[in-house]
């Protein structure tokens, strides 16, 4: 059990302007599983980049299996059993489950012919062997999520990989994906000896699957601590570097009138297919209603229509009593709804724009910004974007740098501070915290809950089940484009998950 | 949203434009001719008599006003590049006004003239404009073919309906009457009271642009469309506009062109005036006022490039080379300086890793 499978010695890793990494000693053992955590920008993702040879370390020794890292190249890593399946899956869609595993080390038949038969074969045996369930003569692009995971799990066991790094593994997966992915790492683990690396932000996964997790912050391993001996609060104050108070959201208040009335609404999406079919919702004042669902059901899309930023085919969109309908963001925001969209680089914000630029967007025709409508008032424009750039407790270079150069948290505020003054009576919220970290996470529930407590009628789409879990007071699941189950009181995972998979569970997964 | 000066971008233009001038002479050497001298001739070419200074200031205005309706597109995030052809219709459709309605008093004519020529150059960009918005066409490419026909289009007109009665001259329109030429601001130049007009019209748009919510609106829309239409602007709307306005200028440039300088349609009128005047906006970064001094500065190496031709014998094209070896170094220097600070970055990096493990050691 204590051998040593991978072992950093004094690594840095410095990239222009940032020490991504800095002066990280760590053993990991063979045959555990290694938890690494810390919030976004604290170099987990880079200290896992080193090992699998993607980033070469301006300083410091790596050694895997004793061996060590002289030429860091992914190649190198494959070569000395290293296995990365990153976040965003690398697999062709239109490839068999077979096919994708081979790819790139294929059996031939004579010296130029691909031999599918020896690819499944082998896929099959892989299967049998790790017990990982899933049909090789299968199209990839045909499976769930969950399945397709699989696939790349098999595909660096097929490369020999003994140590197996998982990014961010289950941001993508529903809850019963989530437990079979965590049966499978402890069944590799317990019968092939497999040392297993994830990176998660999740600390309850943490809890339930590692045998040890490292903390990292600000690109430093702040303590390796045996799971047993910790539990989710010691592990979010050691990754922010002070106490995180959890659990102290306090709701008040009775639902009141329909704020946001949804019927029958048709949408489609990008590829002019149905992405919203025939979806009827209503959301109270004073009342969070969440959206449960797996990426790509059509939540997007939904969001999309009611702010007015996509067409709607069918149905009607009711905000505030007044038919929003067709109308675009500019005339929708004005019946009193604000809006803080789930990208926020590509919609939240302008990059390039100052902070100010970026907390004012929406305002610039108020009278109080402007001089007979012919000037601005600079200083009283810039005294707003200061007043609520201390509110909202963003940190950066002040109020004139560019967005683009605070990070994903602080962007997330400005998007934040800029949709919650308005004092809107609807708000819709996709993705309040993705990418946040722990710290930011915590402010922004509690500006959520503020603005439900004062009367605010919220819809809210996170991809985080946690974060609906804790913020909603109802919730619907979504599948496909239409609404597969409600959900009040107390929410069980269970039921919700079965929801978000359409109301039965998945053929392949089950079988 | 304080305007800071950027000294690092006067720097690099100082140094580009020296740099240029150097390898100027290097070629002008090459070539045969005295560095020095043919220099030397072109500062005279700009400024030894009135009549020069008269012609730089009417090529400064041309270049700044065409520079700022490029600006102006690409403020909203669309890149007029078919100015030549707005500036091109609004001339040859200035002018004919000009000869339709001869005989009534020129203040009749000119303010109709000039809106004439702004309606033609406004709705030929309005094309383009609204083929990017509606069914997102690559305005690039649109306004680039729009130029080739707009500048046949001309030359037909020129050459067909609208021809000069006088047999001698084959491709121009009938002149104006005398009345209706803007006068001179210096006799034998072609500095008319135009520049007046530009004047004014530079101020606006640099106002609009710069301190109005409406300009707010247009840099958001420029910086990023979909945030912008996020946040309630009507993009669509602003980009058209833009758009139609910039044609305009470009169309009332050629209507100066006609009723300060030449009097007539020909080709003449302009010769790419337009891409001389996008070239300075690039120059700029897009910024107006430093739009505004580059086209005097620009003014200058022209006029002073045909002085240098007449008095040196030195062909004027030194003034395209000397321009194109500007643009090539602002553009790499942005690149070079980008890595250079990178690399410094890395080094600072490192060191600062190696001070902190030598104070772990001791």
């Amino acid at each position: 059990m204590d051998e040593i499978a991978v072992r950093f010695e004094h690594v840095s890793m410095a990239f222009p302007g940032v020490l991504a990494n800095d002066d990280v000693t760590l053993d990991v053992r063979r045959g555990e599983v290694f938890a690494l955590v810390g919030e976004n920008g604290a170099g987990k993702s880079t200290l896992m980049n080193v090992l699998y040879g993607i980033n070469t370390p301006t300083d410091g020794r790596v050694f895997i299996a004793g061996r060590e890292v002289t030429d860091f190249s992914p190649r190198t890593a494959i070569g000395l059993g290293v296995g990365m399946v990153h976040q965003h899956f690398m697999l062709v869609p239109s490839f068999t489950v077979a096919q994708n595993i081979v790819l790139g080390r294929e059996p031939r038949r004579g010296r130029a012919f691909f031999d599918n038969a020896a690819a499944e074969s082998t896929t099959r045996r892989l299967v049998a062997e790790y017990g990982l369930e899933v049909d090789p003569s299968e199209p990839v692009e045909e499976l769930s999520v969950g399945l397709q995971q699989r696939v790349e799990i098999l595909k660096t066991l097929y490369r020999g990989a003994e140590i197996l790094i998982l990014d961010e593994p289950t941001a993508v997966l529903t809850p019963q994906e989530t437990e079979e992915l965590f049966a499978v790492i402890r069944r590799v683990v317990r019968e092939k000896n497999m040392t297993v690396i994830i990176i998660t932000h999740k600390l309850y996964e943490v809890l339930a699957i590692s045998d040890r997790v490292g903390v990292m912050r600000k690109g430093q391993l702040v303590g390796v601590r045996d799971t047993s001996q910790v539990d989710e609060q010691t592990l979010a104050s050691m990754m922010v570097g002070r106490p995180v108070l959890y659990d102290h959201l306090e709701k008040t208040g009775a639902p009141g009138d329909v704020l946001i009335q949804v019927e029958d609404l048709t949408v489609r999406d990008n590829r002019e297919l149905t992405a919203v079919d025939g979806l009827s919702l209503s959301v109270r004042a004073g009342e969070i209603l969440g959206i449960a669902a797996v990426e790509g059901n059509g939540q997007s899309e939904l969001i999309e229509a009611i702010t007015g930023m996509r067409r709607i085919e069918a149905g009607r969109v009711t905000i505030c009593g007044r038919d929003a309908t067709g109308l675009d963001p500019g005339a929708i925001r004005a019946l009193g709804l604000a809006h803080v969209p789930e990208d926020r680089l590509a919609t939240g914000v302008s990059r390039n724009g100052t902070v100010t630029d970026n907390l004012l967007a929406g305002r610039q025709r108020e009278k109080r910004f402007n001089r007979f409508g012919l000037a601005r008032r600079t200083s009283t424009i810039q005294r707003y974007a200061r007043e609520l750039y201390e509110r909202f407790d963003i940190r950066g270079a002040g109020t004139d740098s560019a967005v683009g150069d605070l990070s994903g948290g602080n962007m997330q505020k400005v998007v934040i501070a800029r949709e919650f003054s308005f004092d809107s009576p609807v708000l819709i919220i996709a993705q309040p915290t993705r990418g946040v970290d722990v710290g930011a996470i915590e402010f922004i529930h509690s500006q959520i809950i503020a603005r439900r407590n004062a009367g605010c009628a919220i819809l809210l789409c996170s991809a985080d089940l946690d974060e609906v879990f804790r913020l909603a007071d109802r919730i619907v699941t979504l599948y496909e484009g239409k609404i597969t189950g409600e959900f009040t009181g107390e929410f069980s995972k269970d039921e919700i998950g079965l929801g978000m998979t359409g109301g039965r569970r998945d053929k392949e997964a089950a079988s | 949203m304080k305007k800071r000066f950027h000294w690092g971008y006067l720097g690099s233009l100082c140094a580009s434009v020296l740099l240029a001038f150097a390898i100027g002479a290097v070629i002008l050497a090459i070539a045969g001719f005295s560095p020095l001298k043919a220099y030397a001739a072109m500062v005279d070419g700009a400024f030894s008599n009135a009549r020069h200074i008269g012609d730089w200031l009417e090529y400064a205005m041309v270049l700044c006003l065409t520079g700022l309706a490029c600006v102006l597109g690409s403020r909203v995030g669309i890149f007029n590049v078919g100015g030549e052809g707005q500036l091109l219709l609004g001339a040859v459709v200035g002018c004919q006004v000009g000869v339709w309605l001869a005989g009534r008093s020129a203040w009749i004519v000119l303010p109709a003239a000039a809106l004439a020529a702004m309606a033609t150059g406004g709705l030929y960009a309005l094309i383009p404009g609204w083929l990017k918005v509606k069914v997102k066409v690559n305005e690039v490419i649109t306004t680039i073919m729009l130029n080739t026909i707009a500048a046949s289009l001309c030359q037909y007109l020129a050459k067909g309906p609208w021809k000069n009665p006088n047999k001698n001259m084959v491709a121009a329109t009938a002149q104006l009457d005398s009345r209706y030429w803007l006068s001179k601001l210096i006799p034998g130049s072609n500095l008319s009271t135009a520049i007046l007009a530009a004047v004014v019209i530079t101020f606006l748009t640099w106002y609009v642009m710069e301190k109005t919510s409406t300009g707010y609106e247009m840099k958001l829309t420029g910086q990023n469309p979909r945030f912008a239409f996020f946040s309630g602007i009507k993009t669509d709307r602003i980009v058209i506009v833009c758009m139609v306005i910039s044609g305009a200028m470009c169309g009332l440039v050629g209507m100066f062109r006609v009723y300060g300088a030449e009097h007539l349609y020909r080709s003449s009128i302009s010769n790419q005036y337009y891409f001389e005047g996008l070239t300075v906006a690039m120059i700029a970064g897009y910024q107006p006022v430093t739009v505004i001094f580059l086209s005097f500065f620009f003014a200058i190496l022209k006029i002073g490039a045909q002085g240098m031709e007449l008095t040196a014998g030195v062909p004027n094209q030194i003034y395209l080379i000397i321009q194109t070896v500007i643009i090539f170094f602002m553009a790499a220097e942005s690149g070079v300086f980008a890595s250079l600070r990178a690399s410094s970055q890395r080094k600072k990096a490192r060191a600062d890793i190696r001070r902190k493990e030598g104070r772990d050691h001791a």
